[in-house]
């Protein structure tokens, strides 16, 4: 019973942590309310063409990868970083809490904050577009899925990051910078055929790209035979692709000076 | 006594930086051990590399293992400069670092013994650097440890709040915990320890009781007389050339240092002072202590604004645990 318990006492660190930095607070729930009150109140869709001519719901995956996305990245990673200035680490490495346990902790925490602004989100989505999405008991399990899973993938990522930034700021403009072209180039707001055709590919290497196709199938493609298998068969490589990453982030957090 | 600490020829490096350049130590079951020297010397490396926190050459062994391989209930550390999170209460950081634990401390209990009862739910940010210290002191102390690694325990503490933790330490000490600790405050050490390692420039160059290295290092008494300076100046003026005494004697900063007079003789001294016309504002008699040894071991003692050298110390090998 150990390292629940030691995941516990640190869970319970990082959320008043977390809920103690108000701005931060703030800046969690608003940035996903101005995205979508940009791209789905004012910009809207244009089914005669351009930018966003696909129907509201399409771009669902797209606005939950905003909160997915970019929170863990960046909270994951300036946490390894105030970590790191603080000699918090050297302290946690003499302790029995490993660092595996220490970054599921900070995902846990990531999971319940991302959990609760996806939520609204996606009520914000509903009401200001109009999205009509498939929402029934399976589709909800799989979103939550989903999004549980898409905050773990981008945990892990955040830890390597902060791992491999030597400061804060450092960690704040890779996170930007990684962030900003997978949000658009990920199949979230920009359907692949506007693009050429010699990138397509490269969507795949887009840990996102498996999130938003997933995220689509299960609450906006028309039901068929087919459409629960892409649901399931891409929650099934944002898990694997989750785990990988959780993984190396632990492994490369640091754990000496 | 059972060595719980062995480290053999540690060495660490930075670039070209020497850090550590093959230091051995043995630390006994109980033994307290201060690591004194100068700043840059190596001692916040040497506790790193102790407790694993640090690649380092070498062979270090706490209760018979890898530093990264002991049972980490065992152990405590207060790293230097920590900064555990700033918006959590001084309770509730020792409640996270307690529940890191299958064993401990009553939280209440420990933040009593560091003088935090009274500011327990006071946001760690908010606290004085003196309070915030002596929570990341308690942080150390939560898991009750058999080995206790604190670096710069008292660092920021006022005088009294330094004398509570050492006695706290002591009771620790008492109970038969082994700590391990590095401090800029020689009285510290003199107090605490039972043996002192003086590091300098990554060399371990006197390990010892404090009373024995003061014998061997600290040199002689010595009577100090503070000289007094005329009106408007910063400084006391020149002796006069004709200034003798029978007694060895030199100029440092504003004071007159005289060595190798007996306490009885004193009126000598003073009768030469009145004698060649030298004012003077205090007479106070120092019995070499542990400052002594530092200043003399690691070449900081300043003359003046001339930095001397100090004496070339013995070679050190294994403690002698």
């Amino acid at each position: 019973m150990s390292a629940p318990r030691r995941i516990r006492a640190s869970f319970r660190a990082g959320w008043r942590s977390f809920l103690r930095r108000r701005t931060a607070v703030f800046f969690t729930f608003f940035f996903p309310l101005i995205i979508v009150v940009i791209f789905g109140a004012l910009v809207r869709t244009e089914p005669t063409g351009g930018l966003f001519a696909e129907p509201p719901g399409y771009y669902v995956p797209g606005y939950l990868a905003v909160v997915v996305l970019f929170t863990p990245l960046s909270r994951v990673g300036s946490e390894v970083a105030r970590h790191r200035e603080g000699n918090r680490f050297e302290k946690l490495a003499t302790t029995p809490l490993s660092r595996g346990e220490w970054l599921l902790a900070q995902t846990l925490v990531n999971v319940v904050v991302i959990g609760l602004a996806g939520f609204l989100l996606l009520a914000l989505v509903v009401a200001l577009t109009g999205a009509n999405l498939r929402l029934g008991v399976g589709s909800l399990a799989l979103l939550v899925g989903y999004v549980v899973v898409g905050v773990a993938l981008f945990c892990g990522f955040g830890a390597i990051l902060g791992s491999l930034a030597d400061s804060q700021d450092g960690v704040i403009a890779a996170s930007n910078s990684i962030a900003l072209p997978l949000l658009f180039l990920s199949e979230t707001f920009v359907p692949p055929e506007m693009l050429p055709a010699w990138f397509r590919p490269a969507m795949g290497l887009s840990p996102l790209t498996y999130f938003s196709r997933g995220v689509r199938a299960a609450t906006f493609d028309p039901v068929d035979a087919g459409a629960v298998a892409p649901a399931v068969s891409n929650l099934g490589i944002v898990v694997a692709l989750a785990v990988a990453f959780l993984a190396v982030g632990a492994l490369v957090l640091p754990r000496t000076d | 006594m059972t060595a719980v600490l062995v480290a053999e020829d540690v060495r660490r490096t930075y670039g070209e930086t020497v850090a550590l350049d093959g230091v051995s130590l043995s630390v006994a079951e109980g033994e307290v051990f201060a690591l004194v020297g100068p700043n840059g010397a190596g001692k916040t490396t040497l506790v790193r590399a102790l407790t694993g926190t640090t690649d380092a050459e070498g062979s270090v062994s706490v209760f018979g293992a890898d530093p990264r391989d002991v049972d980490r209930e065992r152990i405590g550390l207060l790293p230097q400069e920590f900064d555990p999170p700033e918006r959590l209460t001084a309770r509730e950081l020792l409640e996270y670092y307690r529940g890191l634990y299958d064993g401990g401390r009553d939280v209440d209990a420990v933040l009593s013994d560091v003088g935090l009862a009274d500011d327990a739910d006071t946001w760690y940010e908010n606290l004085s650097g003196g309070q915030r210290r002596r929570t990341c002191v308690g942080s150390a102390l939560v898991n009750d440890p058999d080995l206790l690694f604190l670096d710069e325990p008292t660092t920021g503490i006022d005088p009294a709040g330094r004398r509570a933790l050492w006695r706290l330490l002591e009771d620790f000490a008492a109970g038969g915990t082994t700590i391990v600790l590095t401090t800029h405050y020689m009285e510290e050490a003199h107090r605490l320890a039972d043996r002192v390692g003086l590091l300098a420039d990554g060399d371990l160059v006197a390990v010892d009781d404090p009373d024995a290295l003061v014998a061997e290092y600290g040199g002689a008494s010595r009577l100090v007389v503070d000289l007094a300076s005329d009106p408007g100046q910063d400084e006391p003026a020149p002796l006069p050339e004709d200034f003798v005494l029978s007694q060895e004697f030199e100029r440092r900063d504003g004071s007159l240092v005289v060595t190798g007079v007996d306490p009885v003789d004193i009126s000598e001294v003073v009768d030469a002072l009145d004698a060649a016309g030298v004012a003077y504002d205090a007479l106070t008699w120092k019995e070499p202590d542990l400052e002594d040894v530092y200043l003399d071991l690691t070449g900081e003692s300043v003359v003046g604004n001339r930095r001397v050298g100090g004496r070339t110390p013995r070679p050190v090998s294994g403690g002698d645990a």
